[in-house]
């Protein structure tokens, strides 16, 4: 296990490495504009219209793929450390399902075509959705990990099969709904990510909060209640977290589900099991795969983009492969 | 089992009975019937499907795909219908609308047919334009049904006019429309002749289905009629290459019209851009386009492009764009 001085020196360099993208997010994409440009977009603002193409396109491209990013990132570590499941990601709980049935009744039957409109439709749908699973998971024994997860897909895969019966019906609902579901960050401007930002700002504390409790329930939970962790307080607490993150990341840029799943086990091969260390590099990591992603996706097909839920499954899947081939994979 | 003789008798009496009412049903039909069965008179169309012997008057008509809309316009009352899109339904006149309403619906689209709802319509006629794909596949299934008429989506739309209407036999319409509209190109061509020839133009457009935060550069559509009949510069994909209209643009790369003369965009029958194109002149890039700020962006409103009466209406409007487009300086 790596010590604290190395944890630490790991987490800058993921710091930089972020920052970098930022960077490089920013100055280029599909159209070439001067450096000198982009500076000026930023610094000194005019009506220029290349600086628009910073300002009103990449600029929020590159904030939404940050928040996105660090939202599910840190939903996969807290669905990891929950279930102590190394495979689940939060559409295990149904917060995709729940999130694209939404959509799907806002676009298909209710007539929004805006992505402003059905973006709290999804939102709503994956909150719901969840607390379904978490009222089925309920037993008279407490809540079960277990029992949350079954119920979830459960309710995940009856509410796809009605989603899928209703874009069969109404081929124009499939038709408007096919980026979304492709997950991308394209086309949302920054006043979509504004109302969400308290939730996810809400799921962060909570999320910090629960880490130390959930680094105890992973020896067991007979252990940590010896320790005074308070076990369905917790489980609720972490559940509410992930599902504002997921729901928010999802109801901003689609389902995007590669992410949560990859980044929390690449986070605990270089943290090891300790949950705030895992928490802190799932922040950073993910960012940095969703940015880069999108920056790739921004150029394999010029002049046309890859949505960057694409490029994450195509990217991460042969990464998460190696580094499984070249490491013990991560148990929980 | 084995039968007694009397149980023998019987059954033979049943069976007797049984074949005599099978016989005086069939020889009971009325007149109607026996009217029916005498051959009707017919003719043959060719289409992408090969010669086809229709009907040579038509009563009971099918439309499948993009077939429903041009023979509406023709004055065709289709008696079975593959649904149409809302928003190409909310630009017809009322009177085709009645008749659209009017025809039975036989599914979403092209492969989503309800056969057993299709064949109990007892059409005489189908017509159908779909992808080659969806008609192989349902195709022994129709042609089963009555005789079918099939066009692939590569035909010309004046063509797919003239085969509609004469398959369906809607001629007359189709005369008077076709006349209509090449006065029209001939005016076109006189009055802006000099200025289409020193322009170059670039149309866009954005579908309900766009991706948020993107658009494209369409050359299928009315363009086509603009580019191929007027002889206006539009860009065009490459020969073999997918139509241009295809590819999703982010808004980062509206800045790239600039180096065009003149947009042209879509507009409702009010003059407004088009709903799903809005959000394009909303941004900043678009309001700070050399051709927005000159007035050289013209709003054209496009019905439809598979049949004369909405293109028609598309070449008034197109004309009366240009004649409002402000001197080149």
């Amino acid at each position: 296990m790596p010590g604290p001085r190395r944890r630490l020196l790991g987490l800058v360099a993921a710091l930089l490495v972020l920052l970098a993208l930022l960077v490089l997010s920013v100055m280029i994409g599909s159209t070439a504009i001067r450096p000198s440009v982009v500076w000026d977009a930023l610094f000194h603002p005019s009506a220029d219209i290349d600086q628009f193409a910073i300002r009103d396109y990449r600029l929020p491209r590159t904030v939404v793929g940050l928040v996105v990013g660090v939202a599910l990132g840190l939903s996969g570590a807290l669905i990891q450390a929950l279930t102590r499941n190394p495979l689940a990601d939060p559409g295990i709980l149904g917060v995709h399902a729940g999130a694209s049935f939404a959509v799907t009744v806002a676009v298909g039957v209710l007539g929004v075509r805006d992505i402003r409109g059905y973006m709290w439709f999804a939102f709503a749908g994956a909150l719901i959705v969840t607390l379904m699973a978490l009222a089925l998971g309920s037993t008279r024994h407490g809540r079960s990990p277990v029992a949350m997860v079954l119920a979830g897909v459960c309710v995940g895969a009856v509410l796809g099969g009605a989603r899928e019966a209703l874009q069969l019906t109404n081929p124009d609902a499939f038709d408007a709904m096919r980026s979304w579901n492709a997950g991308s960050i394209v086309g949302r401007p920054l006043d979509l990510v504004w109302p969400i930002l308290p939730f996810l700002v809400v799921a962060l504390v909570l999320a910090l909060a629960v880490s130390g409790p959930l680094n105890a329930m992973a020896l067991g939970d007979e252990l940590a209640a010896a320790q005074g962790v308070r076990l369905a307080h917790t489980r609720v607490l972490a559940i509410i977290a992930l599902t504002l993150l997921a729901g928010g990341a999802t109801a901003i840029a689609g389902p995007i589900s590669f992410v949560g799943l990859m980044v929390p086990h690449v986070a605990r091969w270089i943290a090891g099991p300790h949950q705030r260390w895992i928490f802190a590099y799932s922040v950073l990591l993910a960012p940095i795969l969703l940015l880069a992603s999108d920056i790739l996706g921004r150029f394999v097909m010029h002049p046309r983009e890859i949505p960057v839920g694409v490029v994450t499954a195509f990217v991460g899947a042969p990464v998460l492969i190696a580094l499984v081939r070249r490491k013990k994979a991560s148990g929980l | 089992m084995t039968m007694t003789p009397s149980r023998r008798r019987g059954a033979a009496l049943a069976a007797t009975l049984l074949s005599a009412a099978i016989v005086l049903t069939a020889c009971g039909g009325d007149s109607a019937d026996t009217e029916e069965a005498a051959p009707a008179e017919t003719r043959s169309v060719t289409a992408d499907n090969g010669t086809v012997t229709v009907p040579a008057a038509p009563q009971r008509v099918v439309t499948i795909g993009n077939t429903t809309l041009p023979l509406i316009d023709m004055g065709g009352k289709p008696v079975g219908v593959t649904e149409v899109g809302a928003s190409e339904i909310d630009l017809i006149p009322a009177d085709q609308k009645a008749t659209y309403e009017a025809a039975t619906s036989l599914g979403s689209s092209g492969d989503q047919v309800d056969m057993e709802k299709l064949a109990g319509l007892k059409p005489d006629l189908i017509l159908a334009q779909l992808p080659d794909s969806e008609f192989e596949q349902i195709e022994k299934q129709l042609t089963s049904i009555a005789p079918t008429v099939f066009w692939g989506l590569d035909v010309e739309w004046k063509a797919l006019a003239g085969g509609l209407s004469e398959a369906g036999n809607v001629t007359a319409g189709l005369t008077d429309q076709r006349a209509k509209f090449e006065a029209k190109i001939a005016k076109i061509k006189e009055t802006y002749g000099k200025l289409i020839g020193d322009t170059s133009f670039v149309n866009v457009d954005r579908w309900e289905s766009s991706d948020p935060g993107t658009f494209s550069v369409a050359d299928f559509g009315c363009v086509e009629i603009a580019q191929d009949d007027i002889g206006m510069d539009f860009p065009k994909a490459a020969a073999g290459a997918d139509p241009l209209g295809w590819t999703s643009l982010p808004f980062e790369q509206i800045a790239g019209l600039s180096k065009y003369d003149v947009i042209t965009y879509p507009v409702d029958a009010a003059g407004k851009p088009k709903k799903s194109f809005a959000p394009v002149v909303e941004t900043n890039t678009w309001k700070a386009l050399p051709a927005v700020t000159s007035g050289r962006a013209l709003g054209v409103f496009c019905p439809g492009n598979n049949s004369y009466g909405p293109v028609l209406q598309y070449l008034d409007s197109l004309d009366a764009a240009l004649a409002s487009l402000p001197a080149k300086e």
